[in-house]
């Protein structure tokens, strides 16, 4: 992706919106896949958002799948199985903050409660979930629903304290087992909207 | 891939544009589970409750717990105080469960394997298309072919009330508990058809003078109550006898080891008995009393002197003297433990019956020290699936030899060959239920071949194993942590106490995570899917345990008020009772044509250049169910391959090589292990931990460590009266890797 000319910067408002947005769309793609949000519409924002980022490469092996797939959402819930849930030979990346920062591998450990403290410590809960409140997805739509109301300074700090340290291990873990193109680049797409500012 | 942007000049640039309609379109219709709830400050205090009522199962013992639990996370788990069983004390498997419970690599979904059995691709499914799937499977093999067309390998206390189902309502006979068939139904059916019961491991040895274990190694063995009971004897002052071809923990401590000969112990207590009987050193007016068949049985075993039973147990004559006198000069206050896991040589109902037999020759029945049974509290209900209409058509109907003494169920062989050859008839659909056959049942491709012809494989686990490589359906189970189900019941652990008894139900410390179900709920889901749901007995895990409870006039909640543990005032355990035997000669087993006095039948002996590979406890795991405990895989990890100096001197190993197994078959280890070289073991055997060496990828911390022992057994024996398999008659050469 190049550096666009000069336009004239988007309101901040307008700016927090679209992140949030970003941040929900990232969410739910570490969703285990469902007929009822993934569907063309959702692919084709996939698309879109590949395009806006000028990733080609990235953009045409989408395509090429999904033009080549006789059945997108199955081959997506064998591939967010095998990579997120259970696998052999073994190639799952547990997507959990606890398993990688609290020792020995674990789930619902400290830095699950951690998170959750976080959440609530900023007026928000998980509800409804069989996922623990430190599964990526929650993650993420903690930070859409931070950034919607325009608390950067709250997103940072998640950001810093309690996202990064474990998604650069979960990162580095995926891209090596990670095979298929969305889930390949879906987490890149995280690690670049997550990322810090230099 | 290359961004050149960072994410704040991505966001003000106008490509976005392009992206952000359908961004919010696909996200406004997605329902976030994280919603806006009251502001709660940062640290607020949170309290640490204790939870009452768990029951352990990280083995069967099922001591019972307390867990600590901060908002909703398990994050300590204690021995409940208030228990007079383990009392406040757990083993490091009890601790270790919390590994268990919040281990990544458990199952949490259910999976259907869209690749190949024993090379599964899974794929995460609902419940609905799991319990639909598994539901018209089975249906559909016993519209075809039958009820007994279903194989059920249950093991655990989930799995009592779904093999119930199979066995009475649908009416397969075919199941097969690996507790039973491949561990201490030898031992239960032995005791029976000596004494009318099973024995448990009921002897008193916190008052008894001697102890004496055959093959028992308590501490590597490790039951929290029970070795409260085996320290107490010791520290009591008990002698301590131990038979066992290796110098165990047990062995350590005894003063008389015995270091028999392996698959001779019954030539040994023929000897004992009858040395002991020629010698007027038997308990005469016990055997006068309560014996059945005494002359027949004190005639037959004549021919056993010590010096016969020396030769064939390659110990010295003047040892069995030794251990027959210090029997009977304390006797009838001597525990003659009768053992637990006793399947090993194929000729063990004989073993366990000389056992039974022996403590009778001492009168060693309802006296301090000796055996006996607790009187715990009776009265709790019953939850039962009807018994259908259909008439079981059994294996042993079929077989030349129809296991007369079988423990409940099919012999696993039987059940396995008919499977594999389709005769006498098919068997096409398995359920496997907390069971690993893999582990569990002596030649693993047999078992395998059994799988492959199966029209449909259903496991339901906690944790992926060996056997969930080959479902077709995996369903995920809440952990004893996180259901209701068993009642444990009991008395006070030492019978010098005050006489008290307990009733603990299994509660849940935290409720189950992801999407795992208890075991009622997911048989009555299939049930009602296969068109039995009028004959449910319970609607759900709470309906049935306060059902159980309110026979003895209590509840979960009046528990849970309680502690987790209802006491009640106990009775005296002592006494013999008026209608009791011992069936020195069995006329039953004489009618079936089964020796009726307890016969030596010799096993085959290693061929040259070969040990038998015997196995055992490790004092941190229970078997294959640990394997993947980080805690537990930290303090043990492998299974050091005991082997006696002067053979490894020979063999030109030395402590610390590793090397690989090779069995008489020409089979070979997938693994290796690290040798232990030690005089504390016979040189006609090799020993290691059983459980190890887990095929399955998919357990992160266990796969491939250490040996898998029963990857090494492919000769099968089977005992001839239960139908039980003998897995201590395979042998290994060693095979040096570095």
């Amino acid at each position: 992706m190049t550096s666009p000319h000069p336009l004239p910067p988007a309101e901040p408002a307008e700016e927090a919106v679209l992140l949030s947005d970003v941040y929900s769309f990232l969410a739910l793609s570490m969703r285990y896949p469902d007929a009822h949000f993934l569907d063309d519409q959702f692919l084709e924002a996939f698309a879109a958002l590949l395009e806006s980022l000028e990733l080609k490469p990235q953009l045409e092996e989408f395509l090429l799948w999904r033009a080549d797939s006789a059945d997108p959402l199955e081959e997506l819930q064998l591939e967010y199985t095998r990579l997120f849930i259970n696998s052999v030979p073994c190639s799952t990346v547990p997507p959990y903050a606890s398993v990688y920062l609290d020792g020995d591998r674990t789930i619902q450990g400290k830095t699950t409660e951690k998170t959750k403290d976080f959440y609530l410590s900023c007026g928000f809960d998980v509800i409804d979930s069989t996922e623990p409140p430190d599964h990526l997805q929650h993650e993420l739509d903690f930070l859409a629903a931070l950034t919607r109301e325009s608390r950067f300074e709250e997103e940072e700090l998640f950001l810093a304290t309690l996202f990064r340290p474990w998604f650069a291990q979960f990162f580095e873990k995926c891209m090596h087992e990670a095979r298929h193109p969305f889930y390949r680049v879906s987490i890149q797409l995280i690690d670049f909207f997550t990322k810090e500012e230099q | 891939m290359a961004i050149n942007l960072t994410r704040r000049r991505f966001l003000q640039t106008a490509s976005i544009a392009a992206a952000s309609v359908p961004l919010s379109k696909v996200v406004a219709k997605a329902d976030s589970e994280v919603v806006k709830t009251p502001l709660i400050p940062p640290g607020s205090f949170k309290d640490t409750e204790t939870v009452v009522g768990g029951v352990c199962e990280m083995c069967f013992w099922r001591c019972q717990l307390v867990g600590k639990v901060r908002d909703g996370r398990l994050v300590k788990i204690e021995g409940n105080p208030k228990s007079i069983d383990n009392g406040a004390s757990i083993c490091a498997r009890g601790n270790a469960g919390i590994k268990m419970l919040y281990d990544p690599d458990r199952l949490k979904y259910p999976l259907k394997n869209v690749g190949k059995r024993g090379a599964p691709q899974w794929k995460r499914i609902s419940w609905d298309e799991a319990l639909d799937t598994c539901a018209s499977k089975l249906k559909a093999v016993v519209d075809e072919h039958g009820p007994e067309s279903l194989a059920i390998f249950p093991h655990g206390a989930s799995a009592s009330y779904p093999f119930h189902f199979f066995e009475h309502t649908v009416g397969t006979p075919n199941v097969s508990e690996a507790s039973f068939f491949q561990c201490r139904g030898i031992r239960d059916m032995a005791y029976v058809a000596t004494i009318d019961k099973p024995p448990g491991e009921n002897v008193d040895m916190p008052n008894s003078k001697v102890i004496f274990l055959l093959g028992g190694h308590f501490g590597e063995n490790v039951h929290v109550s029970h070795l409260k009971r085996y320290l107490k004897g010791l520290e009591n002052g008990a002698k301590l006898v131990v038979v066992d071809p290796r110098f165990s923990a047990s062995a350590a401590k005894a003063d008389v080891w015995v270091p028999i000969r392996p698959g001779t112990d019954t030539a040994m207590l023929l000897a004992m008995m009858n040395y002991l009987i020629q010698n007027d050193k038997h308990a005469a007016d016990f055997i006068e009393e309560y014996g059945e068949g005494f002359e027949e049985f004190s005639e037959g075993i004549k021919e056993w002197t010590l010096e016969r039973a020396a030769a064939e147990c390659d110990i010295p004559a003047a040892q069995i003297k030794e251990v027959a006198d210090l029997l009977a000069a304390n006797a009838p206050n001597v525990a003659i433990h009768p053992g637990r896991h006793v399947s090993w040589y194929g000729n063990d109902f004989q073993r366990q019956r000389a056992l039974a037999c022996l403590t009778g020759v001492l009168g060693a029945f309802g006296v301090k020290g000796a055996f006996v049974p607790p009187k715990g509290p009776k009265g709790l209900k019953k939850v039962k699936w009807p018994h259908g209409d259909h008439e079981p058509d059994r294996l042993t109907e079929y077989s030349d030899n129809p296991y007369e003494f079988s423990p409940p169920g099919t012999p696993t062989d039987l059940i396995r060959d008919a499977a594999i050859s389709g005769k006498p008839y098919p068997i096409k659909g398995c359920v496997i239920w907390g069971q690993n056959p893999i582990q569990t049942i002596p030649n693993q491709e047999k078992t395998i071949q059994m799988l492959a012809q199966m029209d449909f494989v259903m496991c339901t686990d906690i944790m992926p194993t060996d056997i969930t490589m080959f479902a077709d359906i995996l369903l995920p189970e809440a952990s004893y942590l996180e259901r209701y189900d068993y009642i444990k019941t009991g008395t006070q652990w030492n019978f010098s106490d005050e006489h008290q008894q307990y009733i603990a139900p299994r509660m849940p410390l935290v409720d189950p995570a992801f999407e795992r179900k208890d075991g009622i709920w997911i048989t009555n889901e299939i049930a009602r899917r296969m068109g039995y749901g009028d004959q449910i007995p319970t609607k759900d895990q709470v309906e049935m345990v306060n059902y159980r409870l309110s026979g003895v006039g209590l509840s979960i909640d009046k528990i849970r008020a309680e502690g987790g543990i209802h006491l009640q005032p106990g009775k005296d355990p002592y006494g013999i009772p008026e209608d009791m035997s011992v069936y020195f000669y069995n006329e039953d087993l004489a009618d079936a044509d089964y020796p009726a006095i307890p016969t030596y039948i010799p096993v085959e002996q290693p061929p040259a250049g070969y040990l038998r590979l015997l196995y055992g406890r490790s004092p941190v795991h229970t078997f294959n169910r640990t394997q993947n405990n980080a805690w537990l895989m930290a303090a043990m990890d492998s299974t050091p391959i005991w082997l006696n100096d002067k053979v490894a001197a020979k063999l030109g190993l030395k402590d610390g090589d590793t090397v690989s197994l090779e069995n008489q078959d020409g089979v070979k280890s997938r693994t290796t292990a690290p040798i232990k070289v030690t005089p504390g073991i016979r040189e006609d055997a090799v020993y290691i931990y059983h459980g190890f060496g887990s095929m399955n990828p998919e357990l992160t911390v266990g796969y491939n460590k250490g040996i898998d022992d029963q990857s090494m057994i492919t000769k099968l024996a089977v005992d001839p009266e239960t139908g039980c398999h003998g897995m201590r008659n395979n042998f290994v050469k060693l095979v040096k890797v570095s």
